[in-house]
């Protein structure tokens, strides 16, 4: 069988955080060129803190402004920076005692790449970007004798709310199974896994049973009609949020295919209407041509019979299955 | 060894809203914290252990929140541990709680849940991040259409109850929604999102967190708080999809409610107990919940809303505080279901008040219907059925 596709995919998302009494006039100032601590009794905090961290107290915004000079109390080396690394050179993470505060702020360390600069007890200072977003990367630091003077205009709004895009790429080989599975849809054939403990048929199959919790492979497997009854449906219309494309009203059905014992979830039909649809309607997949199926938004943990296999599902014009029948199949 | 007796001593709630932004999510917590902690009249030193509660990470993008709010909840140097079963997850974090007092393993244990929704996107977050995604109504709907044909049920019975839990919304001050000019005709008019769900027979996305205190019965005598006491609860799971899976009618659902039931003596529900805070966050589950956690019999959930038995002033109201439908911080909102349920037999539910309400329950849901937690309070240890 041809190797297919490895999945490759990066889940991302613009999440939004309310900043607070406290962390919103810290993110303010690094916007302005300036870092704040926060009182705490006789204490000043840098990251400055909404609640006290030995009594719990709540702490009245108190903000004084700390650096930009400060000492490395701890650190540690990043040989190899990740895209997501402030730097494209190696640099150091350091714990930094800025100046006029108790506890130490995390922050990067830029020595041009060099480790033998980083040292404890070193002397570093702020260097803010030229462009600042209200941010903990708006600022860096570099040892005391390579900094700057700089000139920072401040900004007119206060922070209150910041944006993060996060992201995580998935990247790893579909697992035997679905591999074997997406190759069918390919093939236009709807491969099953059939529980050798209670003869139960399962599409797409999982590699196991949960029922009798038993592996299923490759000898499990069968090929299962194309043909089957509607079970469940509803009409979608579609909520937006990021990465949504859908934008029109359309069915989403489970279809219990001839010889399975649970349904097919997620397949959409856009032919038909949800006043046409009925529960216990007989339907049969039409394959696209050869040439035109795809599976790659096949992954690991999602996606069983997609519209990239499909032209459309069609009633076969058979009578309905009784709902009765179809009671403990309902998704 | 029987286990300790174990009573709601304090409650907190933060004002429900579309987006909370005058606050950082740690403080958004703590105000729910505080608030119990005063209506306990206790501070963080009384407290022994803290459990905490909300739904997937993916909702706000802060991986393990327990660690981040440490400090928010008085919680450095003492054991925190946070509890995730999906919707469930308010009703079952209080649960945790309650097993920590009844082992007497703690005195008195602070409990929290919570969610941020302005902070992400639900749809995205339960849609993998993928497009065409159906979200939690996207899920549910088609079972709720098998409900309907299966009861033969009215289609107005969807549209009764968002109207009724947004009336009861108007008399509890920290509801998200207050929708004075709800009505029948506006909810079957509003946007039709998954058929046959209507936009006003859907959960709003709220901001929020919801608190409480439980403490042991000496603790409970010493504080001189209104206890309710919780007499039962009940936590069942079962597969998302199986072959046999009734999805109308879940046996997780059944069963946790079997559970609940026998271990308080309760053997006929509609009568035994008062009123419930059920797990609503679309129209349609109420009868379905009667009928599923055996309130009514299958195929009469729906006659008890048609009738108004589950309206406040009814013979059984359910969502007296205007339920999930009124306000959705998802992992709060089991919790808030457990807390307004003592709210009713502690007699501090206020407007919404059933009157002489001496046994509640609480219940949420979680997953495709797959994860239930239910508790029940009443006001007195040993209540006579």
């Amino acid at each position: 069988m041809p190797a297919l596709h490895d999945v490759d995919y990066t889940l991302e998302y613009p999440y939004t955080r309310t900043t607070g009494p406290v962390i919103g006039p810290f993110l303010t100032g690094l916007r302005d060129g300036r870092i704040l601590g926060q009182r705490c009794g006789s204490r000043v905090l840098c990251p400055p803190m909404e609640f006290d961290p030995d009594t719990a107290a709540t702490l009245e915004p108190d903000l004084v402004e700390v650096g930009p000079g400060g000492e490395v109390v701890n650190w540690t080396w990043v040989a190899e920076p990740s895209a997501k690394h402030p730097f494209d050179r190696p640099f150091g993470f350091a714990f930094i005692k800025l100046d006029g505060a108790e506890t130490a702020l995390v922050h990067a360390v830029d020595t041009g790449g060099d480790a033998g600069a980083m040292s404890t007890g070193m002397r570093v200072r702020a260097q803010f970007r030229a462009e600042r977003h209200g941010s903990i990367a708006d600022v860096y630091f570099v040892p005391e004798a390579d900094a700057v003077e700089q000139v920072i205009e401040p900004g007119e709004e206060p922070v209150t709310i910041t944006e993060h895009l996060i992201s995580l790429r998935v990247n790893e080989p579909l697992y035997p199974h679905r591999a074997r599975f997406a190759q069918g849809l390919l093939d236009g054939k709807i491969i099953g896994q059939r529980s050798p403990v209670t003869g139960k048929v399962y599409v797409p199959g999982r590699g196991y049973d949960n029922m009798s919790r038993v592996l299923l492979d490759e000898s499990d497997e069968v090929e299962v009609s194309d043909a089957g009854t509607v079970v469940a449906f509803t009409e979608l219309n579609p909520v937006q949020y990021y990465g949504q494309t859908e934008t029109e009203p359309y069915v989403r059905c489970s279809i219990l295919f001839d010889g399975t014992d649970q349904p097919v979830i997620g397949i959409d039909i856009r032919d038909m209407t949800v006043d046409e649809m009925r529960v216990g309607m007989r339907m049969r997949c039409v394959w696209r041509d050869p040439e035109d199926r795809s599976v790659a938004d096949i992954d690991n943990r999602y996606g069983n019979v997609p519209e990239t296999v499909y032209a459309r599902f069609e009633p076969t014009g058979e009578p309905d299955v009784p709902a009765e029948e179809l009671k403990e199949h309902s998704w | 060894m029987a286990p300790r007796p174990c009573a709601v001593l304090g409650i907190g709630q933060t004002k429900y809203r579309r987006r909370r932004d005058d606050v950082t999510l740690d403080g958004l917590v703590r105000e729910a914290a505080l608030g119990a902690l005063e209506d306990a009249g206790a501070g963080f030193d009384d407290i022994d252990a803290i459990v905490l509660g909300k739904a997937p990470d993916a909702l706000e993008g802060v991986m393990m929140p327990l660690l981040s709010l440490c400090d928010a909840l008085g919680a450095v140097g003492k054991p925190i541990h946070r509890v995730h079963t999906a919707g469930s997850v308010g009703a079952s974090t209080a649960i945790s709680a309650v097993n920590l007092v009844e082992s007497g393993m703690y005195d008195t244990v602070l409990t929290i849940a919570y969610e941020k929704q302005s902070e992400g996107n639900a749809t995205w977050a339960l849609s993998g991040g993928k497009s065409g995604g159906q979200g939690a109504g996207g899920t549910f709907a088609p079972w709720i259409r098998n409900y309907i044909a299966r009861s033969k049920a009215p289609e107005h019975i969807g549209w009764m109850v968002a109207v009724k839990d947004r009336l009861n919304a108007l008399k509890n001050p920290f509801a998200h929604l207050h929708l004075p000019d709800i009505s029948v005709e506006k909810v079957r008019e509003s946007p039709m999102l998954w058929d046959p769900l209507h936009f006003l027979e859907s959960c709003p996305s709220s901001d929020g967190a919801a608190a409480m205190v439980l403490g042991n019965d000496d603790i409970a005598k010493k504080s001189g708080r209104p206890p309710a006491w919780v007499i039962s609860h009940a936590k069942r799971t079962e597969f998302g999809q199986f072959p046999g899976r009734d999805t109308v009618r879940p046996q997780a659902g059944v069963e946790c409610s079997e559970a609940l039931y026998r271990k308080a003596g309760i053997t006929n529900p509609r009568e035994q107990i008062d009123c419930a805070e059920l797990y609503v966050p679309f129209s349609w589950y109420e009868p379905m919940w009667l009928e599923g956690h055996l309130i009514a019999e299958e195929g009469e959930g729906w006659k008890m809303t048609d009738a108004g038995h589950t309206e406040l002033g009814g013979s059984f109201p359910v969502n007296m505080s205007g339920g999930v439908l009124s306000s959705n911080p998802i992992g709060a909102s089991g919790m808030i279901r457990c807390l307004e349920a003592a709210n009713q037999v502690r007699g501090t539910a206020g407007e919404y008040q059933v009157p002489g309400a001496k046994i509640s329950i609480g219940h949420a849901y979680g997953g495709a219907a797959q994860y239930y937690a239910m508790w029940m309070v009443s006001s007195e240890l040993n209540p006579e059925l």
